[in-house]
């Protein structure tokens, strides 16, 4: 056995020796990245609002967690105190207020490793219930009212059975949230007879929305598409009366749920709440065509099936302008298309020429390909939503047709959009998250894991910009309001450049605490300084196998930085002394670097990249990790560097022999870890003239 | 299809060269033409009309032959039946150097020389010397191998004589076939035609038109074929019993089931008693037998209406929606290849499943699958694009499940049975070449939209684009921005639309009474016609009236008088397969079968990823048959194929030993939770026990020979392994599984009858 070991770290050795992505097949959890506190249930998911609710915590490396973190302030808790007057481990006392919106929130909890990642918590105004026994069979049902929530989680291969009454005409909505709380259910809900045979089912996130033609008892059964189950396939399961003359093509109201990566570039800045123009139907065909103005601000809707809505305009030629469309973004699950074409009459007989078709806004970063290696973000913060330009080619009528790809078959009140149709206002939207190691497994651990630092850390986050209206000027990141001996280096977005890194430093002696950050962008947009506020993203959760899960990326609603103040970063890399190393423009430039290791390591060297505007290209150089020191150059001549000033940072990945908790008898355990070295400010010159 | 303009324009660039002393051999016209000396007679015989029917006769351009897809036999290739008559010139006249044929001695021609096996042919003899046909092929070489002929007709259509007839049993009568010509003549074209009998079992046909009917009472047909044109003979078999009363009429159905019957002279059998009609129906309905309590309440009912009812019943339970889910999940391929298919599979199943339930108008159910966009998640009508990828698979699984065409040998050649051309094969693809694909967040899926475009697909031996065209029906200009897939379902879903409520009504008659209107379910073809045309018709308008109710279709085909009908045959219609004089038997499905068992004894069969109690009709795929013996051996298809005839419905020996031998029926007879241990326990009088094992089983109670037997048995003493006695609760236990494994063994609890 020995034996295998040692010639498995030797391995891992020799493929860090060669600066090659390290393997950690077969590895438990917490192999991949070292440990990081992780909030996976809170229980019950939500509460209403003006009342007290006692909620039950589980996670990873939560133990002995004190306090309970929303991310609204009108959302407090306290630890549980027993009778006894002791401290209930894990249980907390949560008090809504009552002025509190509706909506989804996030809970953490601080640990001696920092801040937890979130997990949603949804406040609602009807009344809550958890469940508490088991409901397999029909047997064991649990009754609900209308108009309640039900708390629950449901185990595999089970389905959860509730009763309620209905009376004869009334009409109500039974909706699960679930993937919109966190939760790793896909949900089915079923509503049967009192003697549990199915009258409908839905299984694609939707609602059933019921009118009983007879009063009586009435089931609903919850439970995976797939049968899985546990205490991660949790749901909120609403059963609400409605209206029941409320018109069919009225979308009725859904619980809430987090929001998608890709919405983070909706709104655009400084857009009204409510858009100035409503589609007007029938739309649908040449000869019912919706006239209007440039520029403009509609909403509209695909509804029903394979809706069509044309729109003409007049432009003149050499004229410019911006469409963008959300509907996606608005968390509907639509694919918007818009072609637009020139509309020529001769002889009274009309033709149309296609002057462009705008189809998604891409992703500016190549996204994973779900393969066993980890080959790039799985976030995608592009969208199936519409962003481009249309440059007019002669004067004339245009017309506009924007029809919803997914549309063909599906009748959904739901699915509206917001277009707008602008002269050019160059913008930007940006969104971080994670930066995750190039590993050969399937582990996605990093994706997950939250801004707790260690002292001494370094980490960094992967910034991606969607720019807006042919906007492509350099783009300052920052990252503000943090604890106390933290620091934020963002490494400029270059002109053009959509991808970049935020670099988050905590010093070795950081007190413990936290502080909700702000990321912002800044940029010089037409002689004005523009400051963008940013997002962070995360999985839902820490993905142990990226071919059998799917990845569930969200956007978080705060952007937390905490320090445990327990535990130290296993090694400190920074240049030996805090300055701005200048060079000239073709010059090479040496930095002298310091290893400050405060644990073991696997392997004589980490084969380390570097980060910085332009320097992406420095050749990958080993760093010889047993040592107390090395030095690196960087060739400007090569890199074909400017000058100006820049901030560069090298990283690589290395397998820590990490102690849990530091005590003195544990057992050291290989844990593959992605390390960062502090920033480091260069100023190239220009080169001296003869 | 003879390209008749372009055939008369290479006749017209060919005749000219019709003189001269020696062979020339010039490129014309895209082809090369030979002509001699002899070439000089005036040609009198046709290419198309006299030589290529000489050929097809004989054999020679069949699928097995010289018409083999890849190049035909031996370097000699023909296209399929005829139907390219000039690339046939073209392989005959000029490849291999001409050598095949010899105009300056015709009988030393190769082709005539092989094909009288004179020389060496792995095809055999197929022209005597002294035929007729010899003679056509040898004055055609003779005449310098003319193309066509002056003013030369072109073939319009191909009739029968007579086009029906009576039969009495064994009787043999001669039928003649006529070419029609746009001249307006007529040729008896009887030796030259092919005919196939549509049901060996009730008449054969020989090469000249023979048929010799046989015993069975009933209707069949036989197609007569030349030169890419059918005709059908309708052929009648009367049993002419006298018919003093048929049953009573319930709805249409019967009116013209009786009809039929009437005019064939085949009395019915009764009708069925109470008991069997519920297990019948629950079966046929629900995929289950029907629960105790349910046979109890039923045969204790009297209402006049409650076998109508009982299908009311059956119709709103959830069982009905599981048991043709998976009918139609099978029919569209959810199958399981990888362990990522799960989720998709699962999917797809219950969408279809939920469909069913709520009653979705087919005709919605088959536009929502056929123009699926988006993911597997938020539309799981999409994961049958998964499995299907191809736009030729797409085209062809959507004909034959849904029009009941097949269309797969339209995409090389034209149909052999049919009009469906190679054009007629793209068009259909056409529907489907704009469906695009993006990839998703999970592994293995992909997102379906439809791509911007005009939509087209290429005819690879015409090069053509072909636009979407149904069947040869125009669904007009579809523009770019247009799925196609929606002018598709459109065309499916108009009234007038010949195939698809008739596909339908067929394949779910044949669920209900074993044998379709038209065999097989899904060949519908105008060679192929309906053993009841008038039942058929009246089928297909009453769902189309009733807005595609698949609940409605099956109420209506349950409520028959027909289909209450009892299985057992009087002397008359004993041998009547085909006209629904009485209910034809048949075994029960392998899901219904476990599932059945399952209930008998009291046990449960666990499948993966799913919750106990789960029945064997609702496993969403294939992937149970793996972990199964079971469902294998009884023939639960893997949804390889759009065909219903994957299922395997016939009884055999590895079945039977099965039942008998295997530890899976052992441990559902022996287990701790079950029926056995239940009533073994049970203070109940033996007779109520025996009660209730028969009307689970059969819904019914026993008879009293059965109950004197099955008591004699149950109270027969036993003995341990060590030969001491037995306690009676153990040993009425034992002889109490010993007692279900005969029942289950039974021909009338494996069959629904």
């Amino acid at each position: 056995m020995m034996a295998v070991l040692e010639d498995r770290m030797s391995k891992i050795a020799l493929l860090l020796t060669c600066g090659a992505a390290f393997f950690a097949n077969g590895a438990s959890a917490q192999s991949v990245c070292l440990p990081l506190p992780r909030l996976l249930t809170v229980t019950p998911m939500g509460a209403q609002t003006g009342r007290v609710t006692e909620v039950v915590i589980t996670g990873e490396s939560i133990e002995e967690a004190a306090e309970l973190v929303f991310s609204h302030p009108g959302i407090s808790a306290k630890p549980k105190v027993a009778d006894d007057g002791k401290v209930m481990a894990n249980t907390f006392v949560v008090d809504v207020a009552g002025d509190c919106d509706i909506g989804v929130y996030e809970a953490r909890v601080m640990t001696r490793l920092g801040l937890s990642s979130p997990r949603a918590f949804s406040v609602g105004d009807l009344k809550e219930v958890n469940q508490t026994k088991a409901s397999a069979t029909l047997e064991t049902v649990v009754p609900v009212d209308v108009n309640s929530i039900c708390n629950a989680a449901v185990g595999p291969r089970q389905v959860n059975h509730y009763s309620f009454s209905a009376t004869k005409g009334q009409r109500v909505v039974i909706d699960c949230a679930a993937n919109g709380i966190d939760s790793r259910l896909n949900p089915v809900i079923i509503l049967a007879d009192s003697n549990g045979s199915d009258l409908r089912a839905e299984r694609r996130g939707g609602v059933i929305d019921y009118t009983f033609d007879a009063d009586g008892k009435y089931v609903v059964k919850v439970h995976d598409l797939t049968f899985s189950g546990g205490p991660h396939f949790f749901y909120r399961l609403s059963i609400r009366e409605v209206l029941a003359d409320t018109p069919d093509d009225q979308p009725v109201e859904r619980l809430a749920s987090t929001r998608s990566v890709q919405s983070h570039s909706w709104p655009p800045a400084g857009l009204p709440a409510k858009a100035a123009l409503a589609e007007i139907e029938p739309n649908d065909t040449a000869d019912q065509v919706q006239k209007i103005e440039l520029p403009c601000d509609i909403a509209g809707r695909f509804y029903p099936a394979a809706d069509v809505d044309r729109f003409q305009f007049s432009a003149k030629q050499g004229e410019v302008w911006w469409i963008e469309v959300a509907s996606e973004r608005l968390g509907r699950p639509t694919d918007p298309t818009a072609v637009v074409q020139r509309v020529s009459v001769k002889n009274g007989v009309e033709t149309t020429d296609d002057v462009i078709e705008l189809t998604d806004i891409p992703s500016p970063v190549k996204l994973s390909t779900y393969a066993y290696t980890y080959n790039g973000p799985p976030y995608n913060s592009g969208s199936t939503d519409i962003l481009g330009k249309l440059e007019i080619p002669q004067d004339g009528v245009y017309r506009l047709q924007l029809n919803d790809l997914l549309g063909g078959t599906r009748t959904d009140p739901r699915c509206d959009y917001r277009m707008v149709i602008r002269k050019a206002s160059p913008d930007f939207s940006i969104v971080m998250w994670g930066l995750h190691m190039q590993l050969r497994n399937g582990d996605r651990n990093a994706l997950s894991k939250p801004l707790a630092l260690r002292g001494g850390d370094t980490r960094a986050m992967e910034v991606v910009a969607i720019r807006r209206d042919g906007f492509k000027g350099p783009i300052q990141l920052a990252l503000e309001n943090l604890p106390d001996g933290v620091t934020a280096e963002g490494l400029t977005l270059g002109t053009g450049q959509s991808q970049g890194t935020l670099l988050v430093t905590a010093a070795e002696g950081a007190p413990r605490g936290y502080q909700m950050a702000k990321f912002v962008g800044r940029a010089t947009i037409d002689g004005q300084l523009v400051q963008r506020v940013g997002h962070a993203a995360s999985m839902a959760w820490p993905v142990r196998n990226a071919r059998d899960e799917v990845t569930q990326p969200r956007l978080l609603v705060q952007i937390p930085v905490s320090v445990g103040g327990e535990e130290v970063a296993p090694i400190t890399i920074a240049a030996k002394e805090e300055k701005v190393w200048e060079a000239k423009v073709g010059e090479k430039i040496k930095v002298p670097l310091i290893h400050l290791r405060r644990g073991e390591f696997s392997g004589a060297n980490i084969g380390m990249k570097t980060f910085g505007a332009g320097f992406e290209r420095n050749p990958k150089f080993d760093l010889p990790i047993a040592k107390d020191h090395s030095e690196t150059i960087l060739d400007l001549a090569a890199l074909k560097t400017k000058p100006g000033d820049y901030t560069v940072a090298f990283y690589g990945g290395a397998v820590a022999k990490h102690v849990d908790g530091g005590g003195a008898n544990a057992k050291p355990k290989d844990i593959a870890e992605i390390i960062v070295s502090q920033p480091i400010s260069i100023r190239v010159l220009p080169a001296e003239t003869p | 299809m003879f390209h008749r303009s372009l055939c008369r324009t290479v006749l017209s660039c060919a005749r000219s060269l019709f003189v001269g002393a020696v062979v020339v051999t010039l490129p014309l016209c895209g082809l090369l033409i030979n002509a001699s000396s002899s070439a000089a007679l005036e040609p009198t015989v046709s290419f198309a009309n006299d030589v290529m029917p000489v050929l097809t006769k004989a054999g020679c351009n069949t699928g097995t032959c010289h018409a083999k897809a890849g190049g035909g036999q031996n370097g000699f290739e023909l296209s399929l039946l005829g139907f390219e008559p000039l690339e046939d010139y073209e392989h005959l006249t000029r490849e291999g150097k001409s050598r095949r044929l010899f105009p300056a001695s015709p009988d030393r021609s190769l082709l005539l020389l092989k094909a009288t096996g004179r020389v060496t042919h792995g095809g055999g003899v197929r022209l005597l010397i002294d035929s007729p046909e010899y003679a056509t092929i040898r004055d055609w070489i003779q005449q310098g191998t003319p193309l066509a002929v002056d003013d030369e007709p072109s073939l319009q259509s191909v009739t029968v004589e007579p086009p029906d007839a009576k039969f009495a049993p064994n009787e043999v009568q001669s039928l003649r076939a006529f070419a029609h010509y746009d001249d307006g003549s007529t040729r008896d074209v009887t030796s030259l035609s092919l005919f196939e009998s549509n049901d060996v079992g009730m008449a054969t046909v020989d090469e000249l038109g023979q048929v010799q009917a046989d015993k069975v009472p009933g209707r069949f047909s036989v197609m007569v074929r030349y030169q890419g044109r059918a005709a059908v003979f309708a052929g009648s078999v009367p049993m002419d019993a006298v018919i003093e009363e048929l049953p009573p009429v319930n709805n249409f159905v019967d009116q013209h089931v009786f009809e039929n019957l009437r005019e064939l002279g085949i009395p019915t059998s009764a009708i069925v008693d109470d008991a069997t009609f519920l297990r019948r129906v629950t079966l046929d309905i629900a995929g289950r037998l029907p629960t105790q309590d349910e046979t109890a309440a039923y045969l204790k009912s009297e209402s006049e209406t409650k076998r109508n009812e009982l299908i009311d019943r059956l119709l709103g339970g959830a069982g009905y929606a599981d048991y043709f889910a998976n009918k139609w999940t099978t029919l569209l391929k959810n199958r399981r290849d990888a362990k990522s298919d799960l989720m998709s599979n699962f999917a797809f199943h219950a969408w279809i499943r939920d469909s069913l339930l709520e009653n979705k108008p087919y005709d919605e159910l088959v536009r929502e699958l056929l123009a699926a966009t988006g993911t597997v998640i938020a539309n799981p009508a999409t994961a049958w694009y998964k499995r299907v990828k191809d736009p030729k698979e797409q085209l062809e699984d959507v004909a034959q499940l849904f029009l009941g065409v097949r269309m797969q040998c339209a995409q090389c050649h034209h149909h052999p049975f049919e009009r469906w051309s190679q054009d007629d094969y793209y068009g259909l693809a056409a529907f489907f070449s704009q469906v695009g694909r993006k990839p998703t967040s999970m592994p293995g899926e992909n997102l379906v939209y439809h791509k911007r475009g005009v939509a087209g697909s290429i005819n690879p031996r015409s090069r053509e684009t072909i636009r979407p065209a149904a069947l040869g029906d125009s669904v007009g200009q579809i523009g770019p921005d247009e799925d196609p897939r929606l002018r598709f379902a459109n065309w499916m879903a108009s009234p007038e639309n010949p195939f698809f409520a008739k596909a339908v009504v067929n394949r779910y008659w044949k669920h209900f009474f074993k044998r379709g209107l038209i065999e097989p379910e899904d060949d519908i073809r105008d060679t192929n016609p309906p053993t009841n045309p008038a039942l058929l018709s009246a089928l297909e308008e009453h769902f189309v009236a009733s807005g595609y109710d698949l609940k409605e279709l099956v109420r209506t085909i349950t409520r028959s008088t027909a289909y209450q009908l009892s299985s057992e045959p009087n002397r008359f219609n004993i041998a009547d397969r085909q006209n629904y004089s009485r209910f034809y038997p048949r075994r029960v499905q392998a899901e219904v079968l476990l599932d059945s068992i399952d209930h008998l004894t009291g046990a449960e069969t666990a499948f993966a990823n799913l919750p106990a109690g789960t029945r064997a009709v609702a496993l969403p795929d294939n992937s149970y048959n793996k972990s199964s013996p079971f469902l294998k051996v009884f023939g639960r298809p893997e949804s390889t194929s759009v065909c219903e005839c994957e299922r395997v419905q016939s009884a055999s020996l590895s079945q039977s030993l099965h039942l008998i031998n295997a530890s899976d029926i052992k441990s559902k007879l022996q287990v701790a939770s079950g029926r056995v241990a239940k009533l073994a326990k049970a203070e109940l009088p033996m007779e109520e026990r025996i009660g209730e094992l028969y009307a689970v089983a059969f819904s019914r109670p026993p008879s009293d020979a059965e109950l004197t037997t099955a008591q004699a048995y149950l109270n027969e003493s036993r003995q341990e392994k060590n030969g001491k006695p037995m306690s009676s609760v153990k040993a009425v236990q034992q002889n109490m599984q010993d007692l279900i494994w005969a029942l289950i063994n039974t021909k009338e609890f494996l069959f629904n009858h």
